[in-house]
């Protein structure tokens, strides 16, 4: 049979739909034979001048045997111009099968052969091959989006030390974030898909210097976020709540700053330790947000004996158990050192997460996001310490 | 991308309403189905897919020439919004050529229409199309409900919300009653023969 075979291919890339839609707009006619793994014998499909008038699944026969094989999603298929003595049983329209059948398929009415297709691949955290982390963002909310940008591989986005005020959310690809070091750019982290490039204080903060080099790994589009209708926003913001999500973000800056010193081995770990109090231990739970008066404090992870600072936060930062968000910090994963002068208050962490539930999605995605980044610097750090 | 059938020198090209569920897509396709009776050649196929209606007929548009010598067919379809209709979803905006999207002006709805746009805006950019660039009109249905008395959206709101950066045509409409449904369709298919033109010479 294969020599009269006119046209064939695989499934996974034309679906027996598709194939249908095409004989029926060529008007052929002929047999279509559908091979699967899963499957001793061959599905077959008979057309008359581009349509359907009996099928076989191996088991039923007409209409129900052709929505069966719309369950044979992989394997391959051919079809060749031969007359074939069948009995016309199957009189509905092409394009009434087609969507009939579909519709069943996603219903779960007609059976999808083999093992049950995996989902999309994983979304979450992942490492590159050199095992520093990538962070892959939420869903991006379009509505932010105001304009596209294409970013060929090795290109650089935003350098740091330079102007900028967009931020920008990555559509589609990776980009890597370097700190500029002595020895060379150090990769920080990579980001993909959702996640954001500029921190939030780029749009808040005139003639911003980007604190950080974004260069694009692979080819990249990213949207350009609507930077007056988040400025809006975040003004109509609470002012604790500002205070907060500044906070964080000088987190993130602070963590990268401080690779770099672990990376160029020009830390003094002794004077973040030196004269201090410790006001939360590593560990603890049940502790309360609170807001930085006067003093500061040092956010340190200890591992056994060793300690490893990670970012010094001073007035108007928050510090604590945060509602809303994981950071990999304080209080499971880190301690709290407070200088002798400290002064904090204790927040309402309910109140924050009212106003943190009824701000936008972009919004939310974008502190979630730092919130992330944050997390997977600090395990990089925690890495190159070992 | 339009199919060109030698055989029947035909050029096929495909019409998708779009929009969140009960915007009134389905209503569309029915009044053009009756109303534009003899420019339709075949049946319509009408699918009940839970909570929607997918529907699909072909359209001969009048008006609007040949191109190359080849009539011009259209196949218009509506596609289910739910999320678990991917294949037929696939199927259907596989290969668009041009968008009709059905909003809908209750106030009530008015996110639904965003994320409609949204997920509109991601599934096709799975098939490769980019909505800036794909031929896209906006009808702003039920328009006829204000006159009972319903909370609708502005058309100026509508346009804030839904039209800012895409900037395509727009068009109040009421489904029901048959206003702004042809115009919406037309300007549509103009839109989009206008695009395969451009795609023609880009290939000669």
């Amino acid at each position: 049979m294969k020599n009269s075979s006119v046209i064939e291919g695989n499934l996974k890339f034309l679906s027996i739909g598709d194939i249908m839609q095409l004989l029926g707009s060529n008007g052929s006619s002929g047999i279509l034979r559908i091979y699967s793994l899963y499957m001793s014998e061959p599905g077959i499909v008979y057309f008359e001048n581009g349509n359907p008038v009996n099928a076989s699944d191996g088991t039923l026969a007409g209409l129900d045997g052709l929505y069966a094989l719309f369950g044979w999603t992989e394997g391959t298929f051919e079809f060749s111009e031969e007359r074939a003595s069948v009995e016309k049983v199957i009189n509905r329209s092409r394009m009434g099968i087609i969507l009939d059948s579909l519709k069943m398929l996603d219903d779960g009415d007609i059976v999808r052969l083999g093992p049950t297709p995996s989902d999309q691949e994983g979304k979450k955290e992942k490492t590159d091959e050199s095992g520093n982390p990538r962070v892959n963002g939420p869903m991006v909310d379009y509505m932010y989006v105001v304009d596209e940008e294409d970013f060929y591989d090795g290109e650089t986005i935003s350098e740091e030390g330079k102007h900028g005020n967009w931020i920008w959310v990555i559509l589609e690809g990776v980009i890597e974030i370097l700190k500029e070091t002595p020895k060379g750019p150090l990769s920080i982290l990579q980001i993909s898909n959702g996640s954001f490039v500029g921190s939030l204080s780029s749009f808040l903060v005139k003639d911003h210097t980007r604190s950080a080099t974004a260069r694009s790994l692979g080819n990249v589009q990213l949207g350009v976020l609507d930077s007056q209708r988040l400025s809006q926003e975040y003004a109509k913001m609470s002012a604790d709540f500002r205070a907060m999500i500044m906070s964080i973000d000088k987190r993130m800056k602070q963590l990268s700053n401080r690779a770099v010193e672990y990376h160029t081995q020009s830390i003094n770990i002794e004077s973040f330790i030196k004269d201090k109090q410790k006001v939360m231990r590593q560990g603890e739970t049940g502790k309360k947000l609170f807001r930085i008066q006067q003093g500061h404090v040092h956010i340190v992870q200890q591992e056994k004996d060793r300690y490893l600072p990670l970012v010094s936060l001073s007035k108007d930062d928050y510090f604590g158990d945060f509602p809303f968000f994981d950071m990999g910090h304080e209080p499971e994963n880190a301690s709290v050192l407070a200088s002798k002068d400290l002064k904090i208050v204790s927040m309402d962490a309910g109140v924050f997460q009212q106003e943190y539930d009824n701000i936008s999605l972009t919004f939310k995605n974008i502190i979630e996001n730092v919130a992330t980044c944050v997390s997977a610097t600090t395990r990089m750090i925690q890495k190159m310490q070992k | 991308m339009a199919i060109f059938n030698l055989k029947k020198r035909e050029i096929e090209c495909k019409v998708v309403y779009y929009g969140p569920g009960r915007g009134g897509k389905t209503t569309n396709l029915e009044y053009i189905f009756k109303t534009f009776r003899k420019q339709i050649t075949g049946e319509m196929v009408s699918i009940n897919t839970e909570g929607d209606r997918t529907l699909f007929f072909d359209f001969l548009p009048m008006g609007l020439g040949k191109i190359k010598g080849c009539e011009i067919k259209v196949q218009l379809y509506t596609v289910p919004g739910q999320v678990q209709y991917s294949s037929t979803r696939k199927l259907v905006l596989r290969g668009v050529d041009g968008i009709v999207f059905v909003a809908d002006s209750l106030e009530v709805r008015r996110e639904k229409n965003m994320l409609s746009l949204k997920d509109l805006q991601a599934n096709l950019k799975e098939y490769g199309l980019n909505i800036f660039k794909v031929p896209l009109v906006l009808q702003y249905n039920k328009r006829d409900l204000g006159e009972q008395g319903i909370p609708l959206m502005s058309i100026e709101q509508m346009d804030q919300d839904l039209n800012r950066q895409l900037k395509v045509p727009s068009f109040p409409g009421s489904a029901l009653k048959g206003d702004g449904v042809g115009v919406a369709l037309k300007e549509c298919t103009k839109l989009t023969l206008k695009s395969l033109q451009r795609e023609l010479k880009w290939a000669q």
